[in-house]
């Protein structure tokens, strides 16, 4: 029998992969070489050298890991709602659909230019024209920005052009911070505005010493802003909004993962007070979350978070 | 009693967040301990964690199950440990899809050759886990997946190729090679030991 083909049986003997047959043959094999004994017990005691080192996953990193992943899944599905959202709500202020509008406005765009081939270089004002459309949102206004244009047919020999383009124009808007519209805009400009001045005061428009009903969109886009905003302050602005909502399980999650994770101490100990005005009305915690509140007692570098957590043990027990 | 797999998933497509939740934290343990053997570090096995779960995420409506959910799911595990770039970028990993089945072993050997150091040195200056970690840690992206799908997670063979998608063989081969370069690598300490 082949050494080398035993050498490689011996590794698959030892994570049982080897057939019955093939193992009869190996232990055979074994009795009367010597040489495939040893390379048997090296292998084996490799193997074990490597088993002392198996690196078992603690709750506190896989708790992180799924708070990290609840963020990020309620990230993905609220991109796609709030821009499905929004775009209902733009297109309800116009009074005919944009897709229409566009439409309108590049038979006008095409009317012009025709009308410049067959009448020579006199200047046309656009302005000055009869708006065709006849809708509240003319492409034509001087608030509008036109951009990517793009050809579908560029050839004027047949009388015609065709193409598409991007109209934008800036929407006023005043209204009721309680009205789901308003709180649908704002909330999109939480989660997607680049700016984070603008993210921080489309928070901020939100908070309100009175009484507010907030839709559940405005929770869930908060949590994900307290998880996985860049800034502290959005992060910060973020948190104190979610201290004015309805004390709830996703909420103490979030806290819990801003005391446990976050870096700055100004938002650790806004979450630890949170949670220690929710234990005060008789919320509670499971063992994993204790057993996290005392590993924060011994290692947060945070002498009044150390402190708090001490007292948020004593509240919720 | 509990749901099946293939019932949390029809639920999960449907929009259950609940369903898909439950579905997700029967592995998740698993495919958390595969991506920190595999990176060692806390922050890129998490940064793993939520990429595998997204995708499965975005891609479970066009699961048909035609194979095993945790097939799919170590085979999308795997495949988001190889082609991880990581974040403190200490080594270089290369994707399942590149398809040079010649490896690294040459390099792998040179290195090691030059690795070896005297045991009681080894011993003195690092604890015995770090270097076992650091020899695993030697070997090439895909010995080491192979290797800690094996020995760690106690996979069959079969199942591995089907996680990486490749043949049983290529399987074997590469357990064959992680364990021939660990051997070398831990010659110092294996002999003391």
């Amino acid at each position: 029998m082949n050494h080398n083909k035993i050498k490689k049986w011996i590794r698959l003997s030892l994570y049982g992969e080897l057939t019955n047959e093939e193992q009869s043959v190996l232990e055979l094999h074994l009795k009367d070489c010597d040489e495939c004994r040893n390379e048997l017990e090296q292998q084996r005691n490799l193997l074990s050298l490597i088993s002392d080192k198996k690196n078992e996953i603690d709750d506190k990193l896989l708790m992180e890991a799924r708070a990290q992943l609840r963020g990020a899944i309620r990230n993905e599905r609220q991109h796609k709602g709030y821009f499905d959202n929004v775009m209902q709500y733009l297109n309800d202020l116009t009074t005919i659909p944009f897709r229409a509008v566009l439409s309108g406005a590049a038979l006008l765009v095409i009317g012009f230019f025709v009308g410049y081939l067959f009448y020579g270089s006199s200047t046309i004002d656009p302005n000055k024209l009869p708006d065709k459309t006849n809708n509240q949102f003319s492409v034509f206004q001087d608030d509008v920005t036109i951009s990517n244009i793009n050809f579908i047919d560029s050839d004027p020999s047949d009388g015609e052009v065709e193409f598409t383009f991007v109209a934008m124009k800036p929407v006023y808007l005043k209204g009721r911070v309680d009205d789901p519209k308003i709180q649908s805009i704002l909330t999109y400009s939480m989660l997607n505005e680049q700016n984070p001045g603008t993210r921080f005061n489309s928070i901020n428009a939100m908070y309100s010493e009175r009484p507010i009903k907030f839709d559940k969109d405005v929770k869930d886009a908060l949590i994900t802003v307290v998880m996985t905003d860049e800034n502290p302050g959005v992060r910060r602005e973020a948190l104190k909004l979610m201290k004015k909502l309805p004390y709830d399980e996703a909420l103490k999650q979030a806290f819990i993962y801003v005391l446990t994770t976050d870096t700055s101490s100004g938002l650790r100990i806004e979450a630890i007070n949170a949670l220690v005005d929710a234990g005060k009305k008789g919320f509670t915690l499971n063992k994993n979350e204790i057993d996290l509140f005392k590993q924060k007692l011994q290692t947060d570098d945070n002498s009044y978070i150390r402190y708090r957590t001490k007292t948020i043990l004593q509240e919720y027990n | 009693m509990a749901l099946s797999d293939s019932e949390l998933i029809t639920q999960a497509k449907s929009g259950n967040d609940s369903a898909f939740e439950e579905l997700i934290f029967r592995y998740d343990r698993s495919v958390l301990a595969i991506a920190f053997k595999f990176v060692h570090n806390s922050d890129d096995a998490k940064d793993i964690y939520q990429e595998v779960f997204i995708r499965v995420y975005r891609g479970l409506k066009n699961f048909e199950m035609k194979s095993e959910f945790s097939t799919w799911l170590y085979r999308i595990a795997t495949n988001v440990c190889l082609s991880n770039k990581s974040r403190s970028k200490k080594q270089l990993y290369v994707s399942i899809d590149e398809q040079n089945e010649s490896e690294d072993d040459e390099s792998v050997n040179v290195e090691l050759a030059d690795n070896e150091m005297d045991p009681a040195e080894l011993m003195a200056n690092l604890d015995l886990s770090d270097i076992i970690q650091d020899a695993v840690d030697s070997l090439s992206s895909k010995q080491r997946m192979t290797f800690i799908l094996k020995h760690y997670e106690g996979y069959k063979i079969r199942e591995i190729s089907d996680m990486l998608n490749c043949k049983e063989g290529t399987v074997k081969k590469y357990l064959f090679d992680a364990i021939r370069n660990l051997r070398k690598k831990l010659k110092p300490i294996h002999q003391t030991a």
